[in-house]
């Protein structure tokens, strides 16, 4: 929890190298630079080509259009039978347009006529041969070749490449650089988090973070966050009225034994009289020792502590002699005790007793007098089954129930019982049976009180006998080697 | 109560006040003690002298109550009693297997203590205790544990298996306090500390049978201890 209120997480945040694979920042602006590429690449491919295309196509128009002149003013000037009359209209078709040239052939390749055809370069230009008539001076038929210049149209085609490239990468660059902007300020919302989260004190449960003005995709990680910290501001407080409960809990017998040797010592006082004070304080004592232990118990099995279960045990025999041992009890307050049902489960017996027992003990302070226990054994679900106490007397309120198996927690604020019962009976019932992996609960109405828990039925591998196991079992395996048992 | 013979114990622990207390109460239990206040000089006593017994504490400065009983182990055969403040199994289990012969997990009633040392010692000396018969006899109360039979003043007593049981024990046991938990243990098997008054109600109903309707109580109550069976002059 302390480290929450590190103040360097802002900064942290910040100071992450941009470019590294895990920046989320740098990750997105090259995404975004790189799509803007593609995107911008594919646009400008397309307007090359349909240029280039329209450009080409046009040239072969006009080529094919300067062939149907060519051939009509040769068909024309056949009748004229003046040769340079021809080369002269020739001369005069070609004055304007300085990018064609023409070549004409006789049938047998004697040059007829020519027009800048040496300096047309093969690859900048277009050709386009074709046959043509020639008056009958000249063979009747011959060969003629329009050449078309197109380097104005390739450097356009140039031109217009460059500008696109460097349109595409400005584009992809600007694109990118306010990207990372954009991104930079998308994410502000995470660092005002970090902020308001490095500014949470872990010793204030109540602060909260605030949602105003956050972006709605962050708002679920708040509310979670908030949920998370409310969980834990109720655990937190769990603990806080533990801790007091349990400082109480001991408070009361040690200013006992505090103000009991005090008055003792103050006067000289005649032995017995001395005896009966350290008697009582050996009582007191041993109870603040009872507390402890339990406790201790307790926070073993929140730690994790899992049963040591044995053998397969008939849950009924495991119950009767609990009950036995509770015979003289019930027996003084008139109670009767039936068992219902059985179950065969592997169980850790001695911390299966001490639950029975304290359930007996509890339903016996409660019972009506004259009246029946019932202690119910059966399956609960397919994997668990259950060992439940049930007893006649007053109704606990609906309120009480999920909190009986609190530490320290009693339904009678009063703590007049608190010689014997020190509260922590049905946290016990509730640990062992989440040691056996089930769970505790109660019941009451008019008919009276049922207080359960279940066990899980073990998996097949004895799974349940791993390390920092706890049971009673091996303290009474200890003692039963005193020779002087029954 | 028959001791055959001061037995001496070595007592290896670093708390003054503990060790002072132990060594007072199990001098007047009728056992020499001798004290060392830490490992090293506890190990140096134990390996060079005979002691009957050691009781050993775990957590002890300069060298701990499992490197002692390794250390022990390779040249002594002697009854070893751990004393733990850590109720963890763990530490129990490793306890015993590095060669303690019995552990008590901190606090323990000395009544506990004691009756420990006496099973560890009768075991190691391989001498039956003579309180092991089964027939008793203590002031005007006759018992027979085996034919179930128990009469005071010539009056037989209608005791049901679970009071004989107890009364038992406390025969066998008389002279010597027994603690709520030991009871609880020794006769019905229930090994935990319950916040029950299980024992008190039925050393109640004992007592209104046994005690109640004859003059002079057997059956004492040791406030913040336990119980003894014992005839007392007034």
């Amino acid at each position: 929890m302390t480290s929450l209120s590190s103040p360097s997480m802002a900064v942290e945040a910040d100071a992450f190298p941009v470019w590294s694979a895990r920046s989320l920042r740098g990750r997105l602006s090259r995404q975004f630079a790189l799509q803007t590429l593609v995107g911008l690449s594919i646009v400008c491919s397309a307007v090359y080509l349909v240029i280039a295309f329209t450009l080409a196509s046009r040239q072969d128009e006009a080529l094919k259009q300067k062939q149907v002149a060519v051939q009509r003013l040769l068909n024309e000037a056949r009748e004229l039978h003046d040769i340079p009359g021809i080369k002269h209209l020739l001369d005069d078709f070609l004055a304007g347009h300085d990018d064609l040239s023409l070549i004409v052939r006789q049938r047998d390749s004697v040059l007829v006529f020519e027009k800048d055809a040496a300096d047309r370069q093969e690859a900048m230009s277009k050709r386009m041969a074709f046959e043509v008539k020639l008056p009958d001076e000249l063979g009747g038929v011959g060969q003629a070749e329009l050449i078309q210049d197109t380097r104005r149209d390739e450097a356009l085609l140039s031109r217009l490449l460059w500008t696109l490239v460097t349109a595409a990468l400005g584009g992809t660059f600007a694109v990118s650089v306010t990207g990372f902007r954009l991104v930079k300020k998308g994410l502000d919302p995470l660092n005002v988090l970090a902020a308001q989260t490095a500014g949470l004190d872990a010793s204030l449960m109540d602060q909260r973070l605030d949602a105003t003005g956050q972006a709605e995709e962050v708002l679920p990680l708040l509310q979670q966050f908030n949920a998370l910290l409310d969980r834990l501001q109720a655990a937190h407080a769990q603990m806080e009225t533990f801790n007091t409960d349990v400082a109480h809990e001991l408070n009361n017998p040690l200013s006992i034994l505090i103000g009991t040797c005090e008055v003792a010592l103050r006067r000289p006082r005649p032995v017995a009289e001395l005896r009966e004070v350290l008697s009582s304080n050996l009582e007191e004592l041993q109870r603040i020792a009872g507390i402890v232990a339990d406790m201790l118990f307790l926070s073993n099995a929140e730690r994790g502590a899992s049963a040591r279960r044995s053998q397969e045990t008939c849950l009924s025999i495991v119950v009767e002699e609990v009950v036995d041992y509770y015979e003289a009890v019930f027996e003084e307050a008139g109670l009767r005790v039936e068992i219902r049902g059985d179950a065969l489960v592997s169980v850790d017996i001695g911390l299966v007793r001490r639950a029975v027992s304290n359930l007996l003990s509890n339903a016996a302070r409660y019972a009506t007098r004259n009246s029946v226990i019932s202690v119910w054994i059966g399956r609960a679900g397919r994997h668990h089954f259950s060992i439940g106490v049930h007893n006649e007397g007053p109704v606990i309120e609906p309120e009480h129930l999920p909190r009986l198996f609190d530490r320290f927690y009693r339904t009678d604020q009063s703590r007049t019982n608190a010689d014997r019962n020190h509260g922590l009976g049905l946290a016990i019932v509730a640990a062992i049976a989440r040691m056996h992996g089930g769970a505790a609960e109660a019941a009451s109405s008019s008919r009276g009180t049922l207080v359960q828990f279940t066990i899980k039925r073990p998996d097949p591998v004895g799974a349940a006998t791993a390390a920092g196991a706890m049971s009673e079992e091996d303290r009474s395996h200890v003692k039963s080697t005193d020779g002087a048992k029954r | 109560m028959e001791q055959v013979a001061a037995m001496k114990l070595l007592v290896i622990e670093d708390e003054a006040k503990a060790a002072a207390y132990l060594r007072k109460g199990l001098t007047e239990e009728g056992y020499t003690v001798e004290v060392a206040d830490n490992g090293v000089d506890g190990l140096h006593l134990a390996v060079s002298n005979d002691y009957d017994l050691i009781i050993l504490d775990w957590m002890l400065p300069g060298i701990d109550g499992t490197a002692i009983l390794a250390a022990l182990r390779r040249t002594r055969i002697v009854p070893v009693l751990m004393l733990t403040a850590r109720g963890q199994i763990e530490d129990r289990v490793r306890g015993l297997q590095g060669g303690a012969d019995d552990y008590l997990v901190k606090p323990f009633a000395f009544s506990e203590l004691v009756a420990r040392i006496q099973v560890l010692l009768r075991r190691a000396g391989g001498w039956r205790e003579a309180t092991d018969a089964s027939q008793f006899r203590v002031a005007d109360l006759e018992v027979d544990l085996v034919r179930r039979r128990a009469t005071r003043a010539g009056q037989r007593l209608e005791l049901t298996p679970k009071e004989f049981s107890l009364l038992g024990l406390l025969l066998r046991r008389q002279g010597h306090v027994l603690s709520r938990t030991e009871i609880a243990g020794q006769v019905w098997d229930m090994n935990f500390d319950s916040e029950t008054n299980v024992v008190e109600v039925a050393v109640r109903r004992l007592r209104s049978k046994l005690d109640q309707p004859f003059d002079r109580p057997l059956l004492h109550t040791v406030r913040g201890v336990g119980y003894v069976l014992e005839e007392r002059s007034e």
